[in-house]
């Protein structure tokens, strides 16, 4: 019989959650709340002895000291109470551990239908509450409806006797699994199943899956095994593998480009193999350091003799706008399943993060599903705990706010592994299935969730959008899983080995399957979270956490002692063969048989009409005079929220587990500032270092998507260069997040506008990956960053995000013991800059806060600067250097105010020489790339500007020995604040946040 | 009890002690641990907590135990409670045999809230194997990596002799220090605490965030058992071996440089734990006469 079990903190301790909640509380809504304390409700769903439950209530829930617990409401002397619980088939980490707990405490195995279901009752006190404010904090903070139900309780409405009851919220599907077979007998048909099936199939493609299913040889063979008209789980599977998602059918489209002001035409076929692939071939020529590239899960560079990294970069944005937490966190968990399912597997060594969302206090009319606040401390959370508990290091990562991602927030998410160079005698990043081999899964169950979350997030979101697609990700289950597949790897029980992503099993197998040349699965073997699945939804079911590896039928059963010992649930699923077929089949009966080849078939590239308006004919620079007060106006600057501090996230994330860390997220003795880049000593025996750089700039988008991206790949290398890192090591991780480009005179009539930015910042990840010569390791797109808000009055809006480019670099330094950092070393030191400032303000930051967009984009010019980034690297060689630092967005006065607050040593500069002919903003302010600023003590000045003779090196002047950041130009101080004063205005906005 | 039928009792450690360090199950920290302590001369061998539970014997190949860092079983029902319930029932009597002999234990992190659950700390007189302290979550509500200042406190404790101050970071979400008022002053009058929290001058944190990183009573950020082979603490010492790990190396190396002088290879602050632990069993002829 059931029993609920109550459990909370001792009542003179302080409840740390449920501060926490009343603190949000409090800054959500202005509530006035006294206290709130939360406790934990473990509804037990198994039959246990008194004793039992005596022992495991005692032994395991309730510490002697802090907590107290009770089959009884503990719940007493509150002016509100919210329950908040997950609905049926949401994962529910905490119960299951539970599960694995109570057996561990009564040693005996508990039945397959044990359960315990984990929920919260938070009781509130503060007098005045209303049961409609309990319930808005409840909806808007508390409880997300696509995953949880609460209920809400004042006093007067509670039964001290029973509490919140018994709540079980059991899966039980009534259901006999069956397959459904569907006769296409006219395009029209497969139409109307597409869109009944939301499916998402092309128009465009319809004939040719219509075609296939009619020809004779394919009927033949078909009727051979059972088998007439396409199944459910035929089509879900061609579904899947033609969506945007997973083909990058947007990418591999046909542009036709249109320059509206020359009348310039071009076409651009494949961005993805013209502006990717070729250049990236063509560069690796020359690196014999590119190990693996474009076709695996994620790209192999050589870090050392012995071992290879691996890198990979992925957005998780649809499921994240929809739920946070769960989104975020099955995002950081998935990318890591990328380099574990890369060559024959890679141990997770980092991860990074990026989150793009709306102001954190929008007050304005648009009514996105979750308020940007909420969204954001729900993306923040879910990376903290994926990224924690998966004991991988979240080395670094970016925060950017900007009004147009309410209709879509951004979550991008990354992942560094390390690779053998060589497993039993085979390379390490090779690998391929073979005929014979057994297909196993491992890792999590599969059950209903997940079901079309590829077609989803390859459509607009809107209310329609089926929410069955959110999940919470478990890191626990994939930490053990991944501790158990790289000991498999080194026993060389491995011969392939990839993620089940997006589409399931459809596309792991599928694509797998392609590799051996056929492949067979038995969908009755696939372990299941619950009964009554139908056998279609086992196969494109995106439930987490689970890997497809192949094994040599003689390497079973070491294989599955292993899973044994780790835990780990691995079960094979099928084999792969030699008949160029995909073969399905459930308790024996074939349900799908499909030619390997279809999905190779000339399926018709999607087209697209791109039309460039020229920034002059949208855009004029502002008509602005000198600042007067220049102090002002950088203090306001430093509490920009895309340049303040934010150190609260940062914290939050374990950046050091693994020992490996050299150069943190954050820098500076005095007051920690973000680093221009991190580094990783993946070898603790070794001097070898990993550099790992990310930029984003997606203002510049409203101006030339061109100058955004190139600016952003610049970034990225100098980041590295900054910090050290060599230029001809560099390789790059593209990930293009993008307003759906398709023209629709309704939906989205400046879609081929849109379509023509997206072939301008192509068109700039070609030219400056050939210019730096970066081959492209990895990336991703992600095409409909749109959404449908509801405005004031009820009415819809369309919302199209920045086209944003992700952009991730990384570099292997020899020895890294000659890094450097951005903090000012020692007061006198001489202080240069770096590179040619030019009034390149469009876009900026400080025209931002103005109020302006402008015209003069900053503009990248690679043939001017690499001769002095070649230069700044010897100079970091020879330790010439005592910091450098990237400028980037905000300009020169806000960084010089950084690398000063780093230090806690004030500067003294004179910007004369800095764009002289412009405004003292423009030297100030101006976001002009290819520059740093750098610092070298008094005695090396001579050999400094000797090495950098007739390169734009400028100095500024020196460090102070008090905190005083004095700004002069010609002849007159524009400023002089302190340390303090700054310090303040960077840290006033998110500073009393934890 | 699953352990009776055990091996001979190591006589010799010889000039390489021999740790075990636990992994599996969530743990993370399992591989910098474990390099540390080869770093400072043990063999140090990565057990799986399964091979742990279903063979408890092999406790006495080894001289010292190392639960690490991690999240074990998710940390979702108190941390470090549910792999402390797992090691009891299959070692039971066996981990104080192990610690009677002159063996040791070090757990960090997710490894001390394990120990603290075990009752093998902090293990006063009279009340052995009793929870009697907790690693509550911290008062500032969330997961925090941070470095911290630490004042070593004169004691019995292997791990710790000859330190004073040092800095290695904390990352935990569920590190507050806290038992009851007469626990607490046992353990200062027995010499137990070993770590407080101080400011970066050295003075004691006095409870104030971000000195005291997560409201530790009496600043505690370790203890150890009454023998002082037993520790268990919040803060890293793994993850601050090497220089280069300390967030500040870069300033301190440009002022080597200034003097003239090469940066030289040195340890990290923390590597002191690992040093003293094993020059401690090199030191002693065999453990079991301690």
């Amino acid at each position: 019989m059931a029993v609920r079990l109550e459990i909370g903190w001792q009542p003179e301790l302080a409840d740390a959650e449920g501060e926490g909640v009343c603190r949000q509380a409090r800054e959500y809504f202005g509530l006035a709340i006294d206290s709130v304390r939360v406790l934990k409700l473990l509804m037990l769903d198994l039959d246990l002895t008194p004793e039992e439950l005596a022992r495991i209530r005692t032994e395991v829930f309730t510490h002697p000291i802090t907590q107290v617990s009770s089959l009884q409401p503990l719940a007493r002397d509150f002016d509100g109470a919210i329950w908040v619980g997950y609905r049926p088939g949401v994962r529910d980490n905490a119960g299951a551990t539970a599960c694995e707990a109570i057996a561990a405490c009564l040693d005996r195995p508990l039945p397959p239908e044990a359960a315990v279901y984990t929920s919260n009752l938070f009781l509130f006190k503060g007098r005045r509450l209303t049961t409609k404010q309990l319930t808005q904090v409840a909806r808007e903070l508390l409880a997300n409806d696509l995953i949880q139900e609460f209920r809400v309780y004042s006093p007067k409405q509670w039964d001290p006797e029973e509490g919140v009851g018994l709540i079980l919220p059991r899966v039980e599907l009534a259901h006999q699994p069956t397959v459904s077979v569907f006769s296409i007998d006219s395009l029209e048909t497969l139409r109307e199943l597409s869109r009944q099936r939301h499916l998402a199939l092309r128009d465009a493609d319809l004939p040719i899956i219509r075609d296939y299913f009619s020809r004779p040889q394919v009927l033949s063979k078909r009727a051979a095994l059972g088998l007439g008209p396409p199944t459910d789980v035929e089509l879900e599977y061609l579904a899947q593998a033609r969506s945007d998602h997973c083909n990058h059918n947007t990418f591999r489209g046909r542009f036709h480009y249109l320059d509206l002001a020359s009348g310039q035409r071009e076409v651009l076929d494949n961005p993805f193999k013209t502006c990717i692939e070729a250049p990236t071939r063509e560069i690796a020529q020359g690196k014999p350091w590119v190990v693996s590239v474009l076709w695996d899960n994620a790209g192999v560079g050589q870090f050392d003799d012995a071992f290879s990294y691996v890198i990979k970069g992925e957005t998780h944005n649809s499921p994240s706008n929809l739920e946070a937490y769960g989104g975020s966190l099955t995002g950081i968990v998935g990318v890591y399943r990328d380099p574990l399912g890369t060559g024959k597997g890679a141990k997770l060594i980092g991860g990074i993060y990026g989150f793009c969302v709306g102001p954190r206090d929008y007050a304005g009319p648009l009514q996105p599903r979750l308020h940007p606040r909420r969204l954001l401390d729900g993306v923040i959370q879910g990376v903290k705990d994926g990224g924690n508990k998966s004991g991988v290091p979240t080395l670094t990562g970016a925060l950017y706010f900007d009004e147009t991602y309410l209709g879509k927030c951004l979550v991008f998410v990354g992942a560094l592994g390390l690779l053998p160079k060589e497993v039993q005698g085979e390379p390490g990043a090779a690998k391929k299935a073979r005929p014979g081999d057994l297909l196993l899964m491992c890792g999590g169950r599969v059950g209903r969730d997940g079901i079309h979350g590829v077609t989803a997030s390859s459509e607009v979101s809107s209310a329609g959008t089926p929410a069955g697609h959110v999940q919470i990700g478990d890191p626990y289950t994939q930490k053990k899983m991944h501790d158990f597949l790289l000991e498999a790897r080194d026993l060389g029980l491995i011969t392939f080995i990839t993620d089940c992503g997006g589409g399931g099993l459809s596309s792991a197998v599928g694509e797998s399957g392609q590799m051996a040349g056929g492949v067979e699965v038995w969908l009755e073997k696939v372990p299941l979270k619950y009964a009554g699945l139908d056998p279609w939804e086992i196969w494109i079911s995106e439930s987490q956490e689970r890997m497809v590896v192949a094994v040599a039928p003689g390497n079973e059963a070491p294989f599955q002692d292993l899973a044994r010992k780790h835990n780990v649930e691995a079960t094979a699923i099928g084999r792969y063969t030699s008949s160029g077929m995909l073969q399905v089949s459930h308790q024996g009966r074939a349900c799908a048989a499909i030619d390997l080849s279809l999905l190779e078939e000339e399926f018709p590239p999607w087209e697209f009409a791109a039309q460039w308006l020229p920034p002059e004919r949208r855009l004029q620079e502002p008509v602005l005079g000198e600042v007067e007060d220049h102090q002002g106006a950088l203090l306001a600057l430093l509490d920009r929220p895309n340049l303040c501090a934010r150190e609260w996230i940062t914290r939050q994330y374990d950046h050091e587990v693994q020992g490996a860390s050299v150069l943190k997220p954050l820098v500076g003795r005095n007051l920690p500032v973000p680093g221009d880049a991190v580094l990783v000593r993946p070898r603790l025996d070794s001097h070898r270092g990993l550099a790992l750089s990310l930029a984003l700039n997606p203002a510049y988008s409203a101006i030339d998507t061109y100058q955004m991206a190139a600016v952003t790949i610049d970034e990225a290398v100098r980041r590295l260069l900054a910090v050290g890192a060599p230029l001809d090591h560099i390789g790059g991780v593209d990930n293009f997040c993008w307003p759906n480009v398709e023209y629709h005179p309704e939906q989205n009539p400046d879609g081929k506008y849109k379509a023509a930015q997206l072939v301008r910042a192509c068109w700039a990840l070609r030219d400056l990956c050939r210019a730096y010569e970066i081959p492209l390791l990895s990336g991703k797109d992600s095409m409909y960053v749109d959404g449908l808000l509801p405005g004031a009055f009820g009415e819809m809006h369309r919302v199209s995000g920045l086209p944003t480019l992700f952009f991730t670099a990384v570099s292997v330094m020899g020895d890294l013991r000659r890094a450097v950092t951005l903090d000012w070393k020692n007061p006198g030191d001489r202080v240069y800059l770096l590179g040619e400032t030019r009034p390149e303000l469009g876009g900026s930051e400080f025209y931002e806060m103005l109020g302006y967009v402008g015209l003069s984009v900053p503009t990248v010019r690679v043939p001017e600067f690499l001769p002095y980034y070649r230069v700044l690297e010897q100079a970091i060689q020879e330790e010439l250097l005592a910091s450098c630092h990237g400028l980037y967005k905000g300009g020169l006065g806000v960084h010089l105010a950084l690398a000063s607050l780093a230090a806690g040593l004030g500067v003294e500069a004179d910007l004369s020489r800095v764009a002289p002919a412009s405004p003292a903003y423009a030297a100030l302010y101006s976001e002009s790339p290819g520059r740093f600023l750098l610092s070298v003590a008094p005695e090396q000045q001579g050999r400094l500007e000797k090495l950098f003779q007739g390169q734009p090196l400028h100095f500024l002047g020196q460090v102070r020995k008090d905190g005083q950041m004095q700004v002069a130009r010609a002849g007159r101080t524009l400023m002089q604040p302190s340390l303090d004063q700054l310090q303040a205005a960077w840290q006033r906005r998110f500073g009393n946040l934890v | 009890m699953k352990t009776e039928n055990r091996k001979q009792k190591t006589e010799n450690p010889g000039p390489r002690p021999k740790a075990l360090v636990l992994y599996g199950y969530g743990l993370n920290c399992d591989h910098e641990t474990a390099f540390a302590l080869h770093k400072a001369g043990a063999e140090a061998v990565r057990v799986h907590t399964t091979d742990l539970l279903e063979n408890p014997s092999l406790l006495w190949d080894y001289h010292l135990l190392a639960v690490p860092g991690g999240f074990s079983w998710g940390d979702d029902h108190g941390a470090g409670v549910i792999l402390a319930l797992r090691l009891k029932l299959a070692l039971g009597a066996a981990l104080q045999e192990f610690i009677d002999s002159g063996r040791l234990i070090i757990g960090i992190c997710n490894g001390f809230q394990v120990l603290v659950n075990l009752g093998v700390l902090p293990n006063l007189p009279g009340r052995a194997g009793e929870r009697l302290t907790a690693l509550i979550p911290n008062d500032c509500g969330n997961f925090r990596d941070a470095w911290v200042r630490l004042k070593v406190l004169p004691s019995q404790c292997v791990f710790t002799q000859g330190l004073e101050f040092l800095e290695l970071p904390i990352r935990h979400g569920e590190g507050k220090f806290f038992a009851p008022g007469p626990v607490l002053a046992e353990l200062a009058d027995r010499g137990q605490i070993v770590l407080k929290y101080a400011t970066p001058s050295g003075k004691p944190a006095l409870g104030r965030f971000p000195h005291n990183p997560n409201g530790a009573l009496l600043d505690i950020a370790g203890i150890c058992d009454p023998t002082g082979r037993v520790l268990g603490l919040m803060p890293h010492p793994e993850a601050h071996i090497a220089a280069t790990q300390h967030p500040s190396w870069t300033l301190e190396k440009e002022e080597w440089r200034r003097r003239g002088e090469p940066y030289p290879e040195k340890d990290g602050a923390g590597m002191a734990f690992f040093n003293n632990a094993v020059s401690y069993l090199q030191g002693s002829p065999s453990p079991d006469r301690v």
